[in-house]
């Protein structure tokens, strides 16, 4: 109870406050952006945090973590672009609203269920916690082991399409997890005795290479603004009493969202589909549903919001995210010094009530000034895609740097990057790769730990039971769900170019096998049977594609068109992104010879002036604006940025990459 | 002819003694290089530090800490190799685990830790305990060199924690088994559910997480690794005066007292894990002159009242190690003898790890 009140204090304290609504506002302007959602977002804030006291550093994470699931609603009603992942369904009704004239009604129900959602998340939230004690000493080593085993599952709902090619791209994630030092013997695999891979890749490099990048590209690649104009009238009194009406829904939905959030690896993607299907399945009158009904914007915003505070609870007690962005949000609990478990209930009981309530006040401020500034806001998404575009690649690019603060970074960015623009384009799911590189080490190490403590008499504990019963059903559920999809090979241009993927994606593991043989077994064994896993997959999808089973007809049986069915994507965009992603090599290129504060500012300038002559004006203001704050980062973090070839003939400032002293 | 010589001669004392004079490092900026992330404990040690050195040291330079994590620790610390002017103006951030790289003969180590000239030393020190039930009362080891199991967590064998594994087979616990991949918090929380049977903790951990659990009845101190002194005496552990230091409890499990290569071993991993756990050093060839105005400096430090107050605190209950001596334990702890060594690969072998000290 002393907890309880000392951590409202926390709360509301002037500090406190200001951090966690600077962290809000950069939340909203970071979901409103493309591409930019949770994820980079956080990532982008943790260079930062980490200087500061460790519950102020907190109050911003959660304030840029929060709002980013409601602000995403602009583009995706106003322009049908799903700024997150989080926000496909509200799409799905969201959009046809905004065609209809009705995009205020739209939005304002979005963010008042968004809101309330919210708020209803972090009450569960703030009572479960009283009972997360005894689950945790009940939580032994098998039992954390089958529930990142679940997790792994429940990747199988973020396979997109294709359930095989999902199920691929967990294991290539498993086997890049996999690299670095093996954590049970100390021996160094697939570093190619650099220094760099020897901590393993850096999760943040991978989620901005897989998510941004591909999202950037795909601006560029559009050639518009992200919207073309914007409807707004007095519709949003009509949106609130719309969610008024609904309060039932609203409430399902957020305990639905809350228990998904819960539960590792589900959240994110599926939370908004859930509760879309679960409106779809519970309303008597579907016919309006996906062609402007209110409900289906009110359905997945209040489950969206409510995820979040339910990913809490994974990502705190047992320090497995139960989220894309909860990944790097445990990465940041790290840098700072909290380690979730055990203590997070017992002697930072303070620190988590102040968490699960900065939440719910976020969400309120995000919200409220959603609604308030909607007409506003929204307007960032007519800046031109020129103007957006070079300025969103060199903040990934600083954002990057500060990881390892190393070249190697950039060039993990940009390989991360174009695997994330191929998979995007060719059909491959991305927080599968994701969610299995996050939890490779985990598998690796649990399985070991299960095994040397327990045997395998781990299996018959009560709550090991309840896991495997659970497992058991995902993979039911997931076998029915996705039995029912179309396939499209008829459209796609590109079969030889997503072959040749396959062929480079083969790569890995076959590498991977040869570079690792001479260690150790207890190295080896894990990336060895996962690559050997891989290979018969990849394999198998290869011949898939190469034979394209539809045109012979007698083997039209269900299984095989089950794994036949999108092992193509259409991927008629990829040569063009490939042409735009061409331009970032060329920064990289201008960063090795002139460092990185120079290279920025001419890229921007460059990309601008390229793309508008008369755009001088708009180009200078963001150059100094970017100088100036480049500047202000390196006085205030001691940061070295990246220095090119230049410094070598010219003695440079420090903060453009010159000497130190 | 010899009249000018001796002139030149003097002429050359009297300038080297007048630079002796007036080092002044006003105006200047040294650079604290960490060869970690923000936020760990060898940043949180700098941050500490910086303050009080800018108002002891002459001049009052700036002080900033530059942090370079990556690679295990390894490219900070080769980053310092090759940066590091020996001016002053460069000082660098170490812990236990930029030492035990050195000391296990890490290939892609480019820096030469020993010759490397100490400020001060932040001695650290390591408690270990098990649950009631599997001891006899305090201290007590005889239950546990009976079982055939004894597990323990151990971060990687390429760690510090290598050391536990040569400790636990000096007392002979037949059935001790390292679990990999536990940090000491991960393995704690292991311990108290129950699965592994001999945990450890550093001080401020042990303070906080672990007496609760004793003055609950759950948890039994066994021992500490113990406090050496600079004539090689160890003495007790004053958060834990009651418990015996390990070369107490070797004594009392084998009858006999720790001597020869195994003492030797003790010593070289005192200096590295417990004695050397922080430190702040000189960059390799820097004079004898500005080292001594750092240890003044650190010597002031040290009796500032504002930094008694806080130092307990914020960096452990252990005093601080300045000047000569300090030297004296880096090296000891970078630089294994072929004894030691040995001792190591043999325990690591016994346990099935691949990896050996080379």
């Amino acid at each position: 109870m002393e907890q309880f009140f000392s951590s409202l204090v926390q709360l509301f304290e002037i500090t406190h406050l200001a951090f966690l609504f600077g962290g809000t506002l950069l939340g909203l302007i970071v979901g409103i952006l493309p591409g930019m959602g949770g994820t980079s977002g956080l990532a982008l804030v943790l260079p930062f945090v980490f200087t500061l006291e460790p519950s102020y550093a907190l109050a911003m994470m959660i304030g840029v973590l929060a709002p980013t699931t409601t602000s995403d609603t602009f583009p995706a009603v106003l322009m049908g672009i799903p700024g997150t992942s989080g926000s496909q369904a509200t799409v799905m009704d969201g959009f046809p609203l905004s065609k209809k004239g009705m995009a205020a009604r739209a939005l304002s129900a979005a963010f008042s269920s968004s809101l309330l959602g919210g708020v209803f998340g972090a009450i569960i939230l703030s009572i479960s916690i009283y009972y997360a004690i005894p689950i945790i000493m009940t939580f032994g080593f098998g039992e954390q082991f089958l529930l990142v085993v679940l997790a792994l599952l429940m990747v199988g709902a973020l396979t997109g399409e294709n359930f095989l090619k999902g199920v691929t791209a967990c294991c290539l994630g498993l086997i890049i997890g996999s690299i670095g030092t093996a954590p049970i013997t100390g021996d160094s695999r697939y570093t190619f005795d650099t220094l760099y891979l020897i901590e393993g890749v850096p999760l943040v490099i991978v989620g901005l290479g897989l998510f941004a990048i591909p999202e950037i590209v795909g601006l560029l690649d559009s050639k518009g603004a992200i919207a073309k104009s914007l409807k707004n009238e007095k519709g949003w009194l009509i949106g609130i009493k719309d969610v008024c009406k609904n309060w039932f829904l609203v409430l399902r939905c957020s305990t639905l969202g809350c228990l998904v959030g819960a539960l590792p690896g589900l959240g994110g993607t599926v939370v908004d589909w859930i509760a879309y299907s679960h409106l779809k399945q519970t309303v008597k009158d579907t016919s309006q549903l996906g062609k402007g009904d209110i409900r289906g914007v009110i359905a997945p915003e209040s489950a969206n919001n409510a995820k979040e505070g339910g990913a809490l609870i994974p990502t705190l007690l047992f320090g497995i995210p139960g989220s894309g962005n909860k990944v790097l949000l445990l990465g940041g609990f790290v840098l700072i010094g909290i380690e979730p478990g055990l203590d997070m209930v017992t002697t930072n009981l303070d620190l988590t009530y102040l968490m699960i309530w900065s939440l719910a006040l976020a969400n309120i401020l995000g919200a409220g000034i959603c609604i308030g500034f909607a007409s506003h806001i929204s307007k960032i998404t007519l800046v031109p895609y020129y103007i957006l575009a070079p300025v969103m690649i060199c903040l990934i690019f600083f954002a990057a740097f500060n990881v390892n603060r190393d070249w190697y970074d950039f060039i993990g960015l940009l390989t991360f990057g174009l695997i994330g623009i191929a998979f995007k384009n060719f059909g491959w799911s991305r927080p599968a790769l994701l969610i299995g590189f996050f939890l490779s080490t985990k598998v690796e190490l649990l399985s070991y730990q299960t095994h040397a403590v327990y045997g395998l008499s781990f299996i018959s504990r009560p709550v090991s039971i309840i896991l495997i019963l659970l497992c058991l059903a995902t993979i039911l559920l997931l076998l029915r769900q996705k039995f029912d999809a179309s396939y499209n090979s008829n459209l796609v241009k590109n079969k030889v170019q997503q072959i040749c993927f396959v062929l480079f994606l083969l790569s890995l593991p076959v590498t991977m096998i040869w570079s690792i043989a001479h260690l150790d077994y207890r190295a080896n064994l894990y990336p060895t049977s996962l690559s050997v896993i891989a290979i018969f997959l990849l394999t198998f999808i290869l011949l898939i594609k190469i034979v394209d089973l539809r045109k012979i007809a007698s083997l039209d049986n269900a299984v095989l068109r089950f794994a036949n069915t999108h092992i193509f994507e259409i991927g008629a965009r990829f040569n063009n992104q490939l042409y735009y992603y061409a331009s970032f090599l060329g920064y990289l290129g201008m960063n090795f010879i002139l460092g990185f504060p120079i290279a920025s500012v001419l890229f921007i300038n460059l990309f601008i002036l390229f793309h508008d002559k008369k755009a001088f004006k708009i180009s200078i203001c963001i150059s100094a604006v970017l100088i100036i704050l480049l500047w202000f980062l390196s006085s205030l973090l001691t940061l070295q940025f990246p220095n090119g070839a230049i410094g070598l003939l010219i003695d440079m400032p420090w903060w453009l990459g010159g000497d130190l002293n | 002819m010899y009249k000018i010589f001796v002139l030149i001669i003097l002429s050359f004392f009297s300038v080297s003694s007048t630079a002796y004079a007036t080092v002044d490092l006003s105006g200047k900026t040294i650079t604290w290089v960490v060869p970690f992330k923000e936020g760990g404990g060898t940043s949180r040690f700098a941050r500490f530090i910086q303050p009080f050195l800018t108002k002891y040291l002459p001049g009052n330079p700036d002080i900033q800490v530059m942090h370079i994590p990556g690679g295990g620790a390894i490219k900070g610390s080769n980053y310092f190799q090759k940066n590091a002017e020996p001016d002053g103006t460069y000082l660098f951030g170490c812990s236990t685990s930029v030492i035990v790289n050195v000391a296990t003969g890490n290939p892609l180590v480019e820096y030469n830790l020993s010759e490397y000239r100490p400020v001060l030393l932040l001695p650290q020190n390591t408690h270990w305990f098990t649950r009631t039930d599997l001891a006899d009362g305090p201290h007590d080891l005889s239950k546990l060199l009976e079982r055939d199991l004894v597990l323990y967590a151990l971060k990687t064998p390429a760690s510090a924690d290598l050391f536990h594994i040569w400790v636990f087979d000096k007392l002979g616990i037949k059935g001790a088994k390292p679990i990999p991949g536990l940090s000491s918090s991960g393995g704690y929380q292991a311990f108290l559910r129950g699965e592994i049977h001999i945990s450890s903790h550093g001080a401020a951990n042990y303070k906080k997480k672990v007496i609760p659990e004793i003055e609950k009845g759950k948890v039994v101190d066994l021992m500490t690794l113990g406090i050496i002194g600079a004539d090689g005496s160890v003495s007790r552990n004053p958060l834990a005066p009651n418990a015996p230091t390990f070369p107490e409890m070797y004594e009392k499990v084998t009858g006999e007292k720790l001597s020869g290569d195994d003492l030797e071993a003790f010593y070289s991993i005192g200096a590295a894990w417990s004695q050397a756990s922080k430190s702040m050093l000189l960059p390799e060839g820097t004079p004898d002159e500005i080292v001594q105005v750092f240890r003044d400096a650190a010597t002031k430090m040290v009796n500032d009242p504002e930094f008694k107050e806080k130092a307990t605190k914020a960096l452990g209950p252990f005093p601080l190690i300045i000047g000569e001596e300090a030297g004296e334990i880096v090296k000891k702890a970078a630089v294994f003898s072929d004894n030691t060594k040995e001792q190591l690969n043999t325990v690591l072998k016994n346990n099935k790890f691949t990896f050996r000290v080379r």
